[in-house]
């Protein structure tokens, strides 16, 4: 009798306990609005990155993370709470980087995920910039002699399950009548010594990632690889917020744009400290200076993000031209240089 | 008098010789009164069960609406309508899968690859699992220790790490070279096994205009047999000589099954398999993929160690007297363990083995780390490709679900008829 009584109340609690932590939960995620205050609240910024990416989003023993995206999530930090440091990196793999966003677990997604309309509309997110245009390629052994795409009929092809990677190979050798074997991993640490020991003949990702790749293989030893020069399709990528908060979106837009606009400028973290709001460049002083007007965002926000982290040149320069992809002529290059390049933000004004 | 006595109560005693029954408490009534409701134990057993089955109920209600609201708010369909919707990608080792098929189609063809993975790791792992386990009991000292070193290597170890490891030590950086150098193994003439490290070629039985006529005829030689066998128990119970009603039944059904053959001519041709121009593909024959074969044979390795610790546990409980009564009317080891020890052993057996089938079963959703496209692993891909995760992970529980109540059902009819009922 007294087991039984015991039983009931330890029920009814755990109803009650659930019941009341519903009920939070209910309004911290009602309507989607209010990942800016949670943020400021909680004092650091939740992003979700890639672990294993080298020049992207990469772990070493100590913990600390570095890449390009990494980077991005600090500028979104210093932006937003002022404090480029204050950031909690969330790991994620293809199969729960949307979930994880989805759900909450991470306010913004900065791991090179591609920009497309399922994602917009199905997954329910939000893609707020493209921080990096890039292209998915195709790497094969350099001794294999293939050129075209249309050598590699047959072929198995290894590449990352749940990407646009697998998609777009799909579709684009279906169109061209190539008949092909997709070979497909959850992990490039699984897929690489698939590759490497040719059960695989072909790999195909981003050519970003392609360039990593590239490089650890070659410089650890391992055979020379010829990444071809088609490009089967455009991959934009970029951060994602969740739909529904508008608010939090343009904050991490405008956070990110802060750094293309200041490279634009001219601005960079060397010389920023010697710009003032009285700057005879109207567009120079409105950046350094000016308010935010309605964005969310303080007043600082720009020499917070160039002299915590710096403008998008030197976070290029520093994580993605290593690989072998330098920056100038380049599909990332600024619009107003005429280079070819394709960076274009709206002015800050 | 002794006894009892009431207060009030002229004593019965007085009146001697006469028995008078209490005009006021009737002894026979119940002493005690009926305790308050909510001290009465009935009552309250009915309460609590009441109140868990609402705290129950209500915790997953309000679970479910959480999940659903949240969907609602990011604009993700609650429904199973992704199934009508092209699956938009390729599946690995499959060139008949169009792209532009339905999910549901891809969903079939995983519950097809489970399956297949599935039997061939059970066929295997009872097989061996028998074996293995009578070895550990073995007299001979080399073969029983070999046979404790692999169960307590492979039970050990999680499945998973025996899955990679197959797939690693076997195909990838195994002996096997890649498609184009590899040479086949020749039989008659024909190349009967290719061995690469991505896939392997056997040969295979292509059906010919005369199958459907063939197999015809076995049924009826199958129903014949089933005649026979009966016609020979029935000689055997009256004559009381052995009756090799196996052996008459099988003997009729090849004979018929011969004789269809010959009447319907061309049955089975052997297709033979062939490395293409291109040195990519196998033409011909049957193909088993890497990841088909890291699962189902690792997975059969893996489960083998259980089964045989299963059988030789339930071996041991065949009590001792069987074993020397059969010793003394001189029965060879082999007669003695087909006849005696296995049929009492094994009805033990059954219920764990069960539920080993099920374990493999659903460990071949480990396949994912091998690239074998079974079932989880293309809801992964399909989840990763945009289609909604919560329906997609209920569509995949609910198959693990039929195949584990299929397998348990069906085993469980054979469980009830030989199993020793003690209570």
């Amino acid at each position: 009798m007294k087991l039984t009584k015991r039983w009931l109340v330890l029920l009814l609690s755990l109803v009650l306990v659930g019941a009341a932590c519903g009920d939070d939960d209910d309004d911290d995620a009602g309507g989607g609005s209010g990942t800016l205050e949670e943020v400021r609240d909680r004092g650091t910024l939740r992003c979700g990155v890639n672990s294993v990416l080298p020049g992207f989003g990469l772990v070493d023993e100590a913990g600390n993370y570095t890449g390009f995206d990494v980077d991005f999530c600090k500028v979104v930090a210093a932006g937003v709470l002022g404090d480029a440091g204050a950031v909690e990196y969330v790991p994620l793999g293809v199969e729960d980087r949307f979930t994880a966003l989805q759900s909450g677990e991470v306010d913004v997604l900065l791991r090179n995920s591609t920009w497309t309309a399922t994602r917009d509309g199905q997954e329910g997110l939000t893609f707020v910039f493209t921080t990096f245009y890039d292209g998915q390629g195709v790497m094969v052994p350099a001794d294999s002699g293939f050129t075209t795409l249309e050598d590699l009929a047959d072929a198995n092809v290894c590449t990352l399950t749940g990407t646009t990677t697998e998609l777009n190979l799909t579709s684009v050798f279906n169109a061209r009548g190539i008949p092909f074997n997709p070979v497909t991993f959850t992990d490039s640490a699984e897929l690489r010594p698939a590759y490497e020991a040719g059960q695989c003949e072909v790999w195909t990702s981003d050519r970003s990632q392609l360039a990593a790749f590239k490089l650890a293989i070659e410089s650890e030893g391992g055979a020379e690889q010829h990444i071809m020069d088609e490009t089967i399709s455009k991959e934009p990528l970029g951060p994602a917020v969740r739909d529904g908060d508008s608010a939090w979106a343009q904050a991490v837009q405008w956070s990110v744009m802060a750094t293309v606009i200041a490279w634009e400028l001219g601005i960079d973290s060397s010389n920023v400290g010697s710009f003032t709001a009285d700057d005879a460049n109207p567009a120079i002083a409105r950046f350094v200076g000016g308010a935010a007007p309605g964005l969310g965002l303080d007043a600082d926000f720009a020499v917070q993000i160039i002299s915590q982290v710096g403008n998008y040149e030197e976070i290029y320069t520093e994580h993605i031209a290593p690989l072998g992809l330098p920056l100038e002529g380049s599909t990332n290059d600024l619009w107003t240089n005429g280079n070819g390049g394709v960076m274009y933000v709206p002015p800050y004004s | 008098m002794g006894g009892r006595h009431f207060a009030g109560r002229p004593s019965s005693v007085a009146t001697a010789g006469k028995l008078v029954s209490s005009p006021t408490v009737d002894p026979t009534a119940q002493r005690h009164p009926t305790a308050v409701w909510y001290r009465n134990v009935r009552v309250l057993r009915f309460v609590g069960q009441g109140v868990a089955v609402v705290a129950v109920v209500g915790l997953l209600a309000w679970l479910f609406n959480n999940l659903v609201n949240s969907l609602d708010r990011l604009n993700i369909g609650t429904d199973f309508g992704f199934l009508d919707r092209p699956t938009d990608f390729q599946i690995p080792f499959d060139e008949g899968f169009d792209p532009r098929s339905s999910v549901r189609s891809m969903v079939l063809v995983g519950v097809k690859n489970t399956l297949v993975a599935g039997a061939f790791g059970i066929a295997l792992a009872s097989i061996l699992g028998v074996l293995i386990g009578i070895a550990r009991l073995s007299s001979n000292w080399l073969v029983a220790r070999l046979a404790t070193v692999y169960v307590e290597t492979l039970r050990n170890i999680p499945p998973l790490v025996v899955i990679i490891f197959f797939g690693f030590a076997v195909f990838t950086f195994g002996p096997f070279p890649i498609l184009r150098d590899a040479e086949g193994l020749s039989l008659f003439g024909n190349t009967a096994l290719i061995l690469s490290n991505t896939v392997w070629g056997v040969p295979s039985l292509v059906a010919g205009d005369g199958t459907g006529m063939f197999w015809i005829f076995v049924l009826a030689g199958v129903v014949l047999a089933a005649g026979v066998a009966r016609w020979r128990t029935a000689v055997g119970e009256r004559t009381g000589r052995p009756h090799h009603r196996v052996a008459y039944a099988f003997g009729t059904l090849v004979a018929v099954a011969v004789a269809g053959a010959f009447v319907a001519g061309d049955v089975y041709s052997v297709s033979w398999p062939a490395i293409s121009e291109n040195g990519r593909r196998i033409l011909g024959g049957f193909q088993l993929n890497f990841g088909f074969i890291s699962v189902a044979v690792a997975l059969g390795l893996y489960t083998a160690s259980h089964i045989a610790e299963i059988v030789r546990g339930s071996i041991l409980a065949v009590p001792m007297g069987q074993s020397e009564a059969a010793n003394s009317v001189a029965l060879t080891s082999f007669q003695r363990y087909r006849h005696v020890v296995l049929p009492q052993a094994l009805r033990i057996a059954v219920p764990p083995i069960i539920s080993q089938y099920l374990n493999l079963v659903k460990n071949t959703s480990l396949g994912v780390a091998v690239s074998y496209a079974e079932i989880t692993f293309l809801t992964q891909s399909s989840i990763g490709n945009g289609r909604p995760a919560p329906q997609s992970i209920a569509v995949l529980m609910g198959v693990y679900l039929v195949f584990s109540l299929t397998i348990s059902f069906v085993l469980n009819l054979y469980n009830r008829r030989i199993q020793l009922v003690e209570r």
